[in-house]
């Protein structure tokens, strides 16, 4: 699965931390998700969409999804 | 490496933290107490297996602790440690599967099961290390 995690993140000036703090996890975690490490539990995925208010489909998209796009 | 800041991250690493010093001091006065009460030779034989059993409920007070802690991290720090347990019960589980085999036919020396446990947390917190390295 691929994630805009990290663009989205930048977009605001958050630092790994910070987002981690919204999200209740650890920095760890949120560096795992974003290098594509650990996919997030459906949960997670809705907590950080509501984060970034978008969509889930906005940051999170299938391997085979983003590659058809490309 | 950024250090975490969230707050209950840090709270439940420092309440595992003072829940595991507390069940380590009780161990250890356990092990100690039960070593000295054996020594006395007209301990009946129910003495005997009260004091050999007593280190047995501080490890149950780390066992706790570690549920407690397991319950307060997140969704992948507790992929990491349920990963890791399952390494650490697979390699325990053979290992000492095969040991008994070599044991009983190769002749190779006797190892006491007491060591069972310490090899199993060994190895867990071992793996938990190297996964964690692997989703740096």
């Amino acid at each position: 699965m691929r994630n805009r995690l990290k663009v989205l993140r930048a977009e605001r000036n958050w630092s790994q931390a910070d987002l981690a703090e919204k999200l209740d996890v650890s920095r760890q975690s949120v560096n795992a998700i974003e290098t594509g490490k650990y996919d997030p539990s459906l949960p997670l995925a809705f907590k950080i969409a509501a984060v970034f208010g978008l969509p889930i489909e906005q940051i999170f998209s299938a391997d085979e999804a983003a590659q058809a796009a490309e | 490496m950024p250090r975490e800041t969230s707050p209950k991250i840090i709270s439940n690493g420092r309440r595992y933290m003072g829940n595991m010093a507390v069940a380590s001091v009780l161990y250890t006065a356990a092990v100690f107490g039960g070593a000295f009460a054996i020594r006395d030779e007209s301990l009946p034989q129910w003495g005997v297996i009260l004091a050999a059993l007593a280190p047995l409920i501080p490890a149950l007070l780390m066992l706790r602790a570690y549920v407690i802690f397991l319950n307060g991290v997140d969704e992948f720090q507790r992929r990491i440690q349920t990963d890791a347990m399952l390494i650490s019960a697979a390699v325990v589980g053979f290992g000492s599967f095969a040991y008994g085999f070599l044991e009983e036919w190769a002749g190779f020396p006797h190892l006491p099961l007491i060591w069972v446990f310490p090899a199993l947390i060994g190895i867990w917190g071992l793996a938990a290390c190297v996964l964690r390295l692997r989703y740096k």
